[in-house]
């Protein structure tokens, strides 16, 4: 408690880049950061460098609308991502940052009988790896959130939803700042404001990192720039199977408590949930065209009320206050690419869509241990960039795609 | 508290409307808005602020802050002093425990101030974890503003598209004269109307020049060819303790105030101004008869000192350098911000001005044109200080979240020294005024606390909207396109069960699903396939193109014959599938599944520009209706509804004819999507009613969605989407007959490389050993994990046992393979049967 007292430095002040480093990470989002934290905690290494051309958090990182879950369709997603929601349980305490992670359970509606067969099959994969998610009616619905309209005049009328219980929200800026206070303390260096513009490739490896500060090298470089990774990559002359889109969220002014459990609907391109600070957090689906400019559209706005409403007539008279935008790198299976690349030492965490910021931990725990020690986890061995060769994809289309 | 009438008022005295406040009648006029009918009859704290519940009164009188926000009519954060007066509303506060006055929440103001640092949450109720959802309850009920009401409101809202040549946003002085200026058709929108301005607020400048304008219940969507912004400045408060008292207000509440609703504010003020707002502020508080007992022109006079202090968080007097000046009136103007943040958004690019002291737009894209104020048009305003010091009460940067200066400084000393930073741990500029109040405050405040200066800092990005927009209105009337059959009413008239299949709504069964089933094996059943997407290839490549689209042949089908194909996509995922009918040596009719007309229409299309090819793609779902008449007798019952020879000789399996039946031109495609004789017959969709009645009358039995999938089951059709996914290859879908030896066909690289490494799994048919139905979804599993999936099941009653689809590994796919299914909790024995379960020769279908 007295610790709130003191004013300490959450980290140190931008240094000078060194010539050198063991690991350079590129990117200064959850990822890369979480990489840093634990190279450092887990593994010992802490001559690392976290390059980032912008603010830390300044990526998907901090637009994000931070729905945590797990209940995912492949046996290899599953048990992937539900390391990772055990992570983040312990995150606040081994960070001593308080992340607000709340579990308040997580609906995913079906509002057609296909619907319902695909959360079925959810919760008979989830349920085989003792995750916690179950089908449910809409009188289990109605009692889960009593606000929700499950009235037959909707357009969609809710037929029934996979219920996640472990499934909540976080306060996102809150998780960088964490594992950035973390990583520093550790003896990482955060270099905010440091863009890398080139990648040097010797005889199959990566050796340095051209910067706006000037060059850096590196044993080992990993690249954790959602958004970008088809740039950075391609600096590196790696060519990944990803195409980059814009997702678009906004909030409300801030309300007292109506909503505590998060409402996701796939066939109307909605999902809700409701802050701590009282406003309602509401996104959508990516835009079907390829982009990296974050400029927002207008139809987004429309139509996510829409839905919204129709799930919540209530709202109607609800502001929208801030609407936001940010960039998604979708894979092919809407599986993620992590781990090994063609250059040697370049190691690469992408393909997160709309759905990576709930992998941050183990996308750390798991990239440090392949940088730490050359051996690939087995956790993240089916998300190899290798698999587009050998034809071995992890689809998780009906999981992944609009739900986050 | 009123004055005398005076000329300009905008109230019309003759016209009282009364409303009711936490229970007490108040009367205003035709003019007031809620907030000024309060202020009239005397109320003077409005809300309270969101994280110490600090008395908040009238500021801004723009509908910017949030201070005067209270519930009407249930409808929570409502700005009163935007809020036009109208009898019988119902008002309330909110946000407080007890009342306005004595909100006993306050106690956080008491203690809130070292206890509750800024970012304090991040610090604390870390452990033990199972207490934060006890701390996260206390805090959520605590944060928020108005509470939703528990049944809306259902207001009407309405959308409207409207083009202009030139569109002026702002109804000031440069805006009216550039509208006067302008060219064409041109308009002029403004957020308070007048002067010939349409009375809107515009949300953005999006790309294409659309710019949506909220007029309360209209959402006008604007096309400009020429966008003129004339949005004017923000006035800007003051950055000092106590600034946040009652009695504390911009130059535009007092001119509202007392010109506009005729109301004497207080009855002696003191002026800080850093412009000539706050001089006339002083003249209209003379002409109302407020004594003004000191105005400090921070243009001549260098203060160092300036604070406010109160009783009970209502202003009693300001300190001036140490001199004590007694007022329960504080105009505080610091000069005006352009207000830039729709050209932001548009594309412009924002630079600072050291001279000012303001941030001013620059490079505007094209079209976009900024005039006035909006256009850094602003002279003569003195630079005040980043804050004033002058005593211990609280210095609030952001009025709306309640952030102090001693806050920021405590953020930049624990690092977070960027503005974007800044913002997030602070929550500067993330209130209800959207940062109009605070922006300015913040970047000067980093700037100096740095050492750096404005232009070092930056700005945040400007976001639409600018100004909050109700969910109803950008919702609009709410139409969510449904599809209905051309025989839609007939099933409804039949008593059928609708359900929903994409956007289409059709029969799930008109009374029981298996009596259905049994009419089509024993005698004649009719389904409504209208939903089926209906594609029309013609010209003279039409042929070529199908050819390459699909992995089987179609250049060799003859005149009059009918193949079934598969789409794959160019990864080699099966995507869609349907029927191909060649009517002409130039002229094919496609059919596709009931989900996929419009994807496949666009698959068509594209590669027939890819390929340059000669072919017209016609989408004709909705002109047709169809029907599949099925069972034994079908033959017999078309027979005698047509002239035309359907002997099996004359239309055969496979044949595609046109003829009449019941005196209605159809095209007649005999396939068997059920297992049984069948003609699916193709009209026009306004005779689809007609046709549907003659074989009802012909003792055909309407058959629904659901005795149409036992049915398909039985055969073991796949249904592609259910029995299919996004990674389903033709291989292991068990349909490597359909891949024939051809140059190329899209997919063809994948195909090859799955027949190269082999499948990984592999869809079959199964049958339960037991009775049980195992859902579909269920998993099939091996030493409990997870090995495989149930994609369709059902009990078949021709078959006598529970019969279904599942994808398994390659090396559990041998017929008679035994399998164990996961049915709730527990495995249950299976049998892999991989010849369709009923009339596996498909005789009944050639019969
Ligand atoms: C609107 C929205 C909603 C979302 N909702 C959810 C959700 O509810 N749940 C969920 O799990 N996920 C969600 N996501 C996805 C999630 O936010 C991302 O997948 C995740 O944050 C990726 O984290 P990251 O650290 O890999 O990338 P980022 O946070 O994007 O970090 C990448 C960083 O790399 C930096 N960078 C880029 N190029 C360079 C360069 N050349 N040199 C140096 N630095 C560079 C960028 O500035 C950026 O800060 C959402 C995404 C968006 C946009
Ligand atoms: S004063 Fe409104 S957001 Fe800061």
């Amino acid at each position: 408690m007295k610790d709130i007292f003191r004013v300490s430095r959450m980290w140190r002040p931008r240094g000078e880049l060194k010539k050198r480093y063991d690991v350079v990470v590129i990117g200064g989002g959850s990822h890369g950061l979480a990489t840093a934290y634990y190279l450092a905690k887990n593994h010992g290494v802490k001559d690392v460098a976290v390059l980032e051309k912008s603010y830390i958090g300044s990526g998907a990182s901090g637009r994000n609308t931070t729905i945590i879950r797990s209940n995912y369709r492949t046996p290899e997603g599953a048990a992937f991502y539900s390391r990772s929601v055990k992570l983040y349980e312990q995150l606040s305490a081994d960070l001593d940052f308080n992340l607000m992670f709340s579990q308040h359970g997580h609906l995913t509606l079906a509002h057609s009988e296909r619907a319902m067969v695909t959360m079925q099959e959810r919760a008979e994969v989830n349920q085989l790896l003792g995750i916690d998610s179950r089908v449910v009616y809409p009188e289990e619905i109605a009692r889960l959130c009593p606000q929700i309209n499950l009235g037959p005049r909707q357009t969609w009328p809710i037929q029934g939803a996979l219920y996640h219980a472990p499934g909540g929200i976080i306060r996102h800026d809150a998780v960088v700042w964490g594992l950035a206070r973390g990583a520093d303390r550790a003896g990482v260096e955060i270099h905010p404001y440091t863009e890398v513009t080139g990648i040097e490739r010797t005889s199959g490896r990566a050796t340095a990192v051209e910067t706006n500060r000037g060059r850096v090298e590196a044993d080992v470089v990993v690249s954790a720039v959602a958004g970008w990774s088809t740039l950075v990559c391609g600096l590196a002359g790696v060519r990944l199977p990803i195409t980059t889109h814009i997702l678009q969220a906004f909030v409300t002014e801030p309300v007292k408590p109506f909503l505590d459990v998060i409402i996701v609907s796939a066939q109307m391109h909605v999902y809700v949930s409701q802050t701590d600070r009282g406003e309602f957090l509401i996104g959508a689906e990516i835009e079907p065209y390829t982009t990296y400019k974050s400029i927002g559209t207008f139809p987004f706005l429309e139509y996510s009320a829409r839905h919204t409403l129709e799930l919540f007539p209530q709202l109607e008279r609800l502001r929208v206050l801030r609407t936001w935008t940010g960039l998604c790198d979708l894979s092919p299976d809407y599986s993620p690419i992590l781990g090994r690349t063609e250059v040697e030492n370049f190691h690469v965490s992408a393909g997160w869509g709309t759905y990576g910021f709930k992998a941050a931990p183990i996308v750390g725990t798991t990239l440090a241990k392949l940088v730490a020690t050359g051996e690939t986890p087995d956790l993240i061995a089916p998300f190899a960039l290798e698999r587009f060769h050998t034809d071995e994809l992890v689809s998780e289309l009906a999981a992944a795609a609009v739900s986050h | 508290m009123r004055i005398a009438p005076q000329p300009g008022e905008r109230i019309d005295r003759r016209k009282p409307f009364t409303f009711e406040y936490d229970g007490a009648k108040i009367t205003g006029f035709e003019g007031d808005t809620i907030g000024s009918a309060l202020y009239a009859a005397g109320r003077r704290v409005f809300s309270r602020s969101f994280k110490y519940h600090r008395p908040r009164g009238l500021l801004c009188c723009s509908g910017d802050c949030p201070n005067c926000m209270m519930t009407v009519d249930g409808v929570p954060n409502v700005r009163l002093c935007v809020e036009p007066v109208r009898d019988g509303a119902v008002v309330r506060a909110q946000n407080v425990l007890g009342s306005l006055d004595r909100d006993l929440l306050s106690i956080t103001d008491k203690i809130g101030g070292p206890f509750t640092p800024v970012g304090f949450y991040y610090r604390t109720m870390i452990r033990p974890r199972r207490l934060w959802p006890l701390y996260e309850k206390f805090l959520r009920n605590v944060a928020g503003l108005g509470k939703i009401g528990e049944n809306g409101t259902h207001r009407r809202y309405d959308t409207e598209h409207r083009r202009v040549d030139v569109l002026v946003i702002g109804g000031g002085r440069a805006g009216r004269e550039a509208a006067a200026r302008a060219e064409g058709d041109v308009l002029l929108v403004d957020e308070h109307g007048g002067g010939g301005a349409l009375k809107g607020r515009a949300l953005g400048i999006y790309e294409g020049g659309l710019v949506p304008v909220d007029a309360g219940d209209v959402l006008y969507r604007f096309r400009a060819e020429r966008i003129v912004v004339a949005t004017g400045g923000i006035e800007q408060p003051l950055v000092f303790p106590g600034n946040d008292l009652v009695g504390v207000m911009l130059p535009n509440g007092v001119r509202r105030l007392t010109r506009d609703w005729s109301i004497k504010p207080g009855e002696r003020a003191v002026v800080v101004t850093a412009d000539d707002a706050g001089l006339e502020a002083a003249g209209d508080l003379r002409a109302v008869g407020t004594e003004v007992a000191r105005v400090v022109d921070l243009r001549s006079e260098r203060i160092v000192q300036l604070a406010a202090v109160g009783k009970r968080g209502r202003l009693s007097a300001v300190l001036v350098d140490g001199e004590a000046v007694d007022c329960d009136v504080l105009v505080m103007s610091g000069g005006r911000q352009p207000a830039y943040s729709l050209l932001a958004q548009a594309g412009a690019r924002v630079e600072y001005e050291p001279r000012r002291g303001i941030f001013v737009p620059t490079e505007l894209p094209e079209n976009v044109e900024a005039v006035g104020s909006a256009a850094g048009d602003l002279e003569g305003a003195a630079v005040p200080a980043a804050s004033y010091d002058g005593g211990d009460g609280k210095c609030f940067v952001c009025i709306c979240e309640d952030v102090t200066e001693k806050d920021v400084k405590r953020a930049l000393a624990e690092g977070f020294d960027s503005i974007e930073l800044a913002k997030r741990y602070t929550t500067a500029t993330m209130g209800p005024c959207q940062g109009r109040l605070c922006h300015l405050q913040s970047i000067r405040m980093l700037a100096r606390e740095t050492e750096t200066d404005e232009a070092a800092i930056g700005t945040t990005t400007a976001r639409p909207p600018w100004g909050p927009v109700e969910l109803g209105l950008l919702a609009g009337r709410h139409y969510e396109a449904m599809k209905r059959s051309p025989l839609h009413f007939r099933h409804e008239e039949a008593g059928a069960t609708m359900m929903w299949t994409g956007a289409w709504r059709r029969p799930f069964a008109y009374g029981d699903p298996a009596a259905e089933v049994r009419a089509v094996h024993e005698s004649l059943g009719v389904i409504d396939v209208s939903t089926l997407g209906k594609i029309i290839v013609e010209g003279p490549d039409a042929a070529e193109l199908l050819e390459r689209l699909y992995p089987n042949r179609f250049a060799d089908l003859a005149v009059g014959r009918i193949r079934y194909g598969v789409l794959t996509t160019d990864g080699g995922r099966i995507m869609d599938d349907g029927t191909v009918a060649r009517l002409g040596d130039d002229l094919f009719y496609v059919t596709t599944t009931s989900t996929g007309s419009e994807s496949v229409c666009e698959w068509f299309e594209w590669w027939n520009a890819v390929w340059g090819y000669d072919a017209e793609i016609v989408n004709v779902t909705g002109a047709l209706a169809a029907v599949n008449l099925a069972g034994p007798q079908a033959r017999e019952a078309l027979g005698a509804l047509t002239d035309a020879d359907v002997s099996n000789d004359a239309l055969k399996y496979l044949d595609a004819k046109e003829i009449t039946v019941a005196g209605v031109p159809c095209l007649a495609l005999r396939i068997g999507f059920v297992g049984e004789l069948g003609y699916e017959l193709h009209c026009a969709a306004s005779a689809g009613e007609h046709l549907w009645d003659a074989l009802v009358a012909r003792g055909a039995v309407p058959f629904g969605l659901e005795p149409q999938r036992v049915l398909r089951l039985e055969k073991a059709h796949v249904i592609v989407g259910q029995d299919t996914d996004s990674e389903s290859n033709l291989l292991s879908a068990g349909m490597p007959w359909i891949v024939k030896e051809k140059p190329d066909f899209v997919g063809k690289w994948a195909v090859e490389l799955v027949e190269e490494r082999g499948i990984r799994e592999r869809l079959v048919g199964f049958t339960m050993d037991g009775g049980l139905l195992p859902p579909e979804g269920a998993q099939v599993v091996e030493n409990g994990k997870s090995t495989g999936r149930v994609t369709s099941s059902r009990v078949s009653e021709q078959v006598g046992k529970v019969i279904g689809l599942a994808w398994v590994r390659p090396e559990r796919a041998d017929d008679g393979t035994r399998l164990s299914i996961r049915i709730a909790g527990a495995d249950h024995p299976a049998t892999v049967t991989l010849a369709p379960f009923y009339d596996a020769e498909g005789a009944k279908l050639r019969s």
